[in-house]
């Protein structure tokens, strides 16, 4: 019986216009978008392979390990080619980093590579999902608006309810038949940007990231068929069509136009983090005094009395050191900065003395840069990660917002993929560090000069980011899937009572 | 007879849930629009006033040595912020509000300096920003998007509807022209449009004016009155595409369909989709380029200049002077050429935009709300002729002095006296009605152009048509 009326539902709708129409206006956004998308990915690509050179090569041009971690150890991040898909926070934050000894990274301090021209920014990027988002809903409410509606008007339901077919089954065949319809523009459409990705050379997409298109499409279903139960019970509470498509278009301009746009501005800004901020500052800045205070100290105890700035070294260069801070990313931090040439006779007695002194202050610079992250983490995810959190849930409480949270989860362009990176970023430091340790560069004579020996930058551990795995991939898309299959479940209840309890 | 029609068509409409709807919606939206305005716009502006005292602050700081005022320049220079950001938001969180100078790097010789030049810093406000992306809901968006959606859902059926259930028939077997009836249905759903749109955009304003923080001057209603005219123009637009296509069509579903797939290719995609195809045709100097070539300019001059001869101190200082004047004007064009590729490729892909009328409406927006790139563009160029004048004004203060060795751009060279810091020119960022319309006028031509082709096709569509 089922298979009947889902047979009957699928040539009613197959055979439409409006099929055919949403069918063409989809694949022809797809495939105009998904050229442009390739093209702006395999700019980024390459973006992000001249910057990985210039940065090596920036590297190996200091000649003394201090001035080279100070100022050009800068780790990159790869574009993601499922940006293709939802471009996300991709494109959009910083895409390379500092990362030394005396710097813990965090995405307060990321800059970008690459971008050419800031302000073509003003324009949106459109990305697939996007046209999802937009067309796919569109197409639902389109179909929904006279299932039910149409037929009570037509006098057909009557007909077919004389039957004894219970009222469950209509609406199952129903669903399941428009779904099946729907799939066709959603897969022909992806299976287009698929053969584009597949031709594009730069692109290259692993097994993994077929399973994450895989999870992308999952979304998309469980998204379409929201949009589609919306337009069904719309179409049995108000039993006339007119009245149904109109109902069914205006609550499409809110749900998508409407609310995910106003609901950011109109929920009140939270009160001014500064409080917050100050005082996390303070504490970091009183790790910074505690540190000059010690390094004073050890300075005023050894061999050479006082405190001479060029460290007693007289030669041809300068040399200078001072504390410098940002109360905005709340970095602190203690930059000494060495340039000699040459080193004169008098100067040659100190280096064992200078030596000394990077011996005892690199650790403690490792160690205070470290006690700094740790304040500087939390506060920074109370001021910035607290209310995008916020935020997000507000968004999540539409369905293009847990649509877009789940697809951006799936193809790892979220929040939290983008800390992956600086996560790995972090790690890469602690290998520094222990890489320091274990060599003992910084009290070496290389450290500072590079008159006798120079730097080794062959020997520092290299830097590789892996886009985490599928798993945690999936695990981050779930709760959202979860929260759209949920809603799915929620609005087929809702149909069934208004549609068994309604007068034919 | 035509208004006869129009108000058969007002009538109905009156009593229509999507009446009921449409006000609803614009009146929450518009209200929005208004709340927000008032809560970001003294911030705003208290921003700026705080920036440029600060800036001039700084400039008294160093007026009374002249020399200080060639090397450090006038200050930052700030763009005023538009009190009628709520029409159109304009991307301003990408376009620097600021141009600063600075004297560059350091110099080679001891002791001196670079001079100042002019510089336009980037914005990227998006590098560490983890807040969901949204749309900004100004009047732009309120027209170019909802409104034009809307007016679309008011004349799918106009005729198609009327065909339907029979009664176009009856209203044409009387001897009414056709393009009466086709007007009064224009002006019809017209009216019925523009009731819900005015009322809540004159309660958009009516919050806005009622609050003592943000005050509106007569020269900015008069520009809110022509936002409002283009916005009716570009409703009129998306109106007559609706009676074309409903007077073409036998079933108003299918005209729906064919509305709604139209709106989203030319509303949603269109601009964006043309602008990242726009972005390829032309390739402005990348950031590695312009690093690459400020290093040179550096490197070329300071070899071309390397003529040190301890003999001839007075010839050495005035060769170092203009060593830091062509250092000064090399970069600075340097920075020039770079920025306009910049705009160039920006004002490209707009023009391209140009196809889709809400980018067409937006434009237009901003260019009367003085918000957006044109509006950058203006600034810009505001900022040029001050930064000319400025160093005139520098050049002549050193000129009037008898003392001075006349070497301008090294300390020694220059007059020691003291300068009075009314007599500096500031700069005066100001807003030009007749400017505006000049960037305004393709736009508004093209608009008005796609609105005729729009009602010639409908009443062409409709004349011809079998009923």
């Amino acid at each position: 019986m089922l298979t009947t009326l889902i047979r009957r539902e699928l040539l009613d709708n197959l055979m439409t216009f409006r099929f055919a129409a949403a069918l063409f206006i989809m694949l022809l956004l797809i495939v105009a978008n998904t050229a442009v998308l390739i093209e702006d990915y395999e700019r980024r690509l390459a973006d992000y392979n001249t910057a990985v050179k210039t940065h090596q090569q920036k590297l190996r041009e200091k000649k003394n390990y201090m001035a080279g971690l100070a100022e050009e150890i800068k780790l990159a991040r790869p574009p993601n080619p499922l940006s293709i898909f939802n471009v996300g926070l991709d494109k959009r934050l910083g895409n390379s980093v500092s990362a030394a000894h005396d710097l813990v990274p965090t995405l307060w301090d990321a800059f970008t590579h690459g971008a050419d021209n800031p302000l073509f920014n003003i324009f949106t990027a459109i990305d697939i999902v996007f046209i999802f988002e937009v067309v796919l809903s569109l197409m639902a409410l389109i179909f929904a608006y006279d299932a039910i509606a149409g037929e009570h008007e037509r006098g057909t339901l009557r007909l077919v309810l004389t039957n004894s077919i219970r009222r469950g089954y209509i609406l199952l065949a129903k669903y399941i038949s428009a779904m099946l319809c729907l799939l066709v523009p959603l897969v022909m459409s992806l299976l287009l940007a698929l053969i584009l990705l597949t031709t594009a050379t730069a692109v290259a997409l692993s097994t993994d990231d077929f399973l994450r298109i895989g999870g992308i499409v999952l979304a998309s279903l469980a998204y379409l068929s929201v949009f589609y139960l919306i337009g069904m019970l719309i179409s049995a509470a108000t039993r006339r069509t007119s009245t149904a498509l109109i109902v069914s278009m205006f609550a499409w301009g809110f749900l998508v136009l409407v609310y995910p746009n106003v609901i950011l501005v109109a929920t009140d800004p939270p009160e001014d983090p500064r409080a917050r901020r100050d005082t996390a500052f303070e504490q970091i800045e009183q790790l910074w005094t505690e540190f000059d205070r010690e390094r004073l100290k050890f300075l005023h105890n050894d061999l050479v009395p006082g405190e001479e700035p060029d460290l007693g070294i007289h030669g041809y260069g300068s040399v200078g050191a001072d504390f410098n801070s940002s109360r905005r990313t709340l970095r602190y931090y203690y930059w000494i900065s060495i340039q000699y040439s040459e080193v004169g006779p008098r100067g040659e007695t100190l280096v064992p003395h200078a030596q000394n002194y990077f011996r005892f202050l690199v650790p403690l610079m490792i160690k205070t840069a470290e006690q700094t992250w740790h304040v500087r983490d939390a506060a920074l995810k109370d001021i910035y990660g607290q209310q995008a959190a916020v935020d997000r849930m507000w968004l999540n409480l539409s369905p293009i917002g847990m649509y877009d949270a789940a697809t951006q989860a799936w193809a790892g362009t979220d929040w939290g993929s983008i800390q992956d990176f600086f996560v790995a970023a972090r790690q890469w430091r602690r290998a520094l560090v222990n890489y320091l340790y274990d060599t003992e560069v910084y009290a070496a004579r290389e450290w500072f000069l590079s008159d006798k020996a120079e730097a080794d930058w062959s020997t520092l551990p290299p830097f590789s980011y892996q886009r985490s795995g599928i798993a945690v991939n999936a695990q981050r898309a779930v709760p959202h899937l979860f929260l759209l299959v949920l809603t799915n479940f929620v609005l087929f209840m809702a149909i069934f009572l208004v549609f068994v309890r309604s007068e034919v | 007879m035509i208004w006869h029609i129009a108000t058969r068509e007002i009538y109905e409409n009156l009593n229509s849930l999507r009446f009921g709807l449409t006000t609803l919606l614009l009146l929450a939206l518009m209200l929005t629009n208004a709340v927000v305005h008032l809560r970001e716009h003294p911030k705003r502006m208290q921003k700026y006033h705080d920036a440029v005292a600060e800036s001039l602050n700084s400039l008294r700081d160093r007026a009374d040595n002249l020399y200080e005022l060639v090397r450090r320049g006038p200050g930052r220079l700030y763009k005023t912020p538009s009190s009628l950001h709520f029409c159109a938001e304009g991307g301003e969180a990408f376009l620097p509000n600021v141009v600063h100078g600075g004297s560059g790097d350091w110099g080679w010789a001891s002791g001196l300096r670079s001079i100042w030049r002019l510089k336009y810093p980037t914005v990227t406000p998006n590098v560490d920003n983890i807040e969901p992306d949204i749309t900004k809901v100004d009047w732009g968006f309120i027209v170019g998007y909802v409104l034009s959606l809307i007016a679309l859902l008011f004349t799918f059926d106009a005729i198609a509807g009327e065909r339907e259930s029979g009664t176009l028939r009856l209203m044409l077997a009387n001897a009414i022209p056709r393009h009466t009836v086709l007007l009064g249905k224009f002006l019809g759903a017209l009216i019925s449009l523009l009731i819900p749109f005015t009322l809540a955009t004159l309660m958009n304003l009516l919050v806005i004016s009622m609050s003592r923080s943000v005050q509106l001057t007569a020269g900015e209603w008069g520009r809110l009155g022509i936002i409002f005219i283009i916005a009716i123009l570009y409703v009129c637009l998306f109106l007559a595409l609706g009676l074309l296509v409903s007077a073409r069509v036998q079933r108003s579903a299918v005209s729906l369909v064919i509305l709604l797939l139209t709106w989203v290719g030319l509303v949603v995609f269109m601009p964006n989709t043309l602008a990242s195809i726009a972005s390829g045709f032309s390739s402005p100097m990348s950031s590695d380029e312009y690093r690459k070539r400020r290093k040179e300019i550096g490197s070329e001059l300071r070899k071309k200049y390397d003529t040190y001869d301890a003999e001839q101190p007075e010839r050495r200082r005035r060769e170092l002077a203009e060593y830091v004047t062509e250092e000064a004007q090399l970069q600075e064009r340097l920075n020039q050429e770079h920025l306009a590729q910049q705009l160039e490729q920006v004002r490209e892909a707009r023009s391209i935009t140009r196809i889709s009328p809400v980018a067409m409406v937006q434009h237009l927006f901003e260019a009367f709300a003085g918000t957006g790139f044109e509006r950058h563009r203006q600034f810009l160029q505001n900022v040029r002729p001050y930064a000319r004048q400025f160093q005139k004004f520098v050049i002549e203060t050193d000129r009037h002095d008898a003392e001075s060795l006349h070497v301008v751009g090294v300390r020694e060279g220059m007059s020691q006296k003291k300068v009075a810091m009314e007599a500096i020119p500031k700069f005066k960022d100001t807003l030009d009605l007749g400017r505006d319309f000049n960037t305004a006028a393709m736009d508004l031509l093209l608009l008005v152009l796609f609105l005729i082709v729009l009602l010639l096709g409908a009443y062409l569509a409709f004349v011809r048509v079998e009923i």
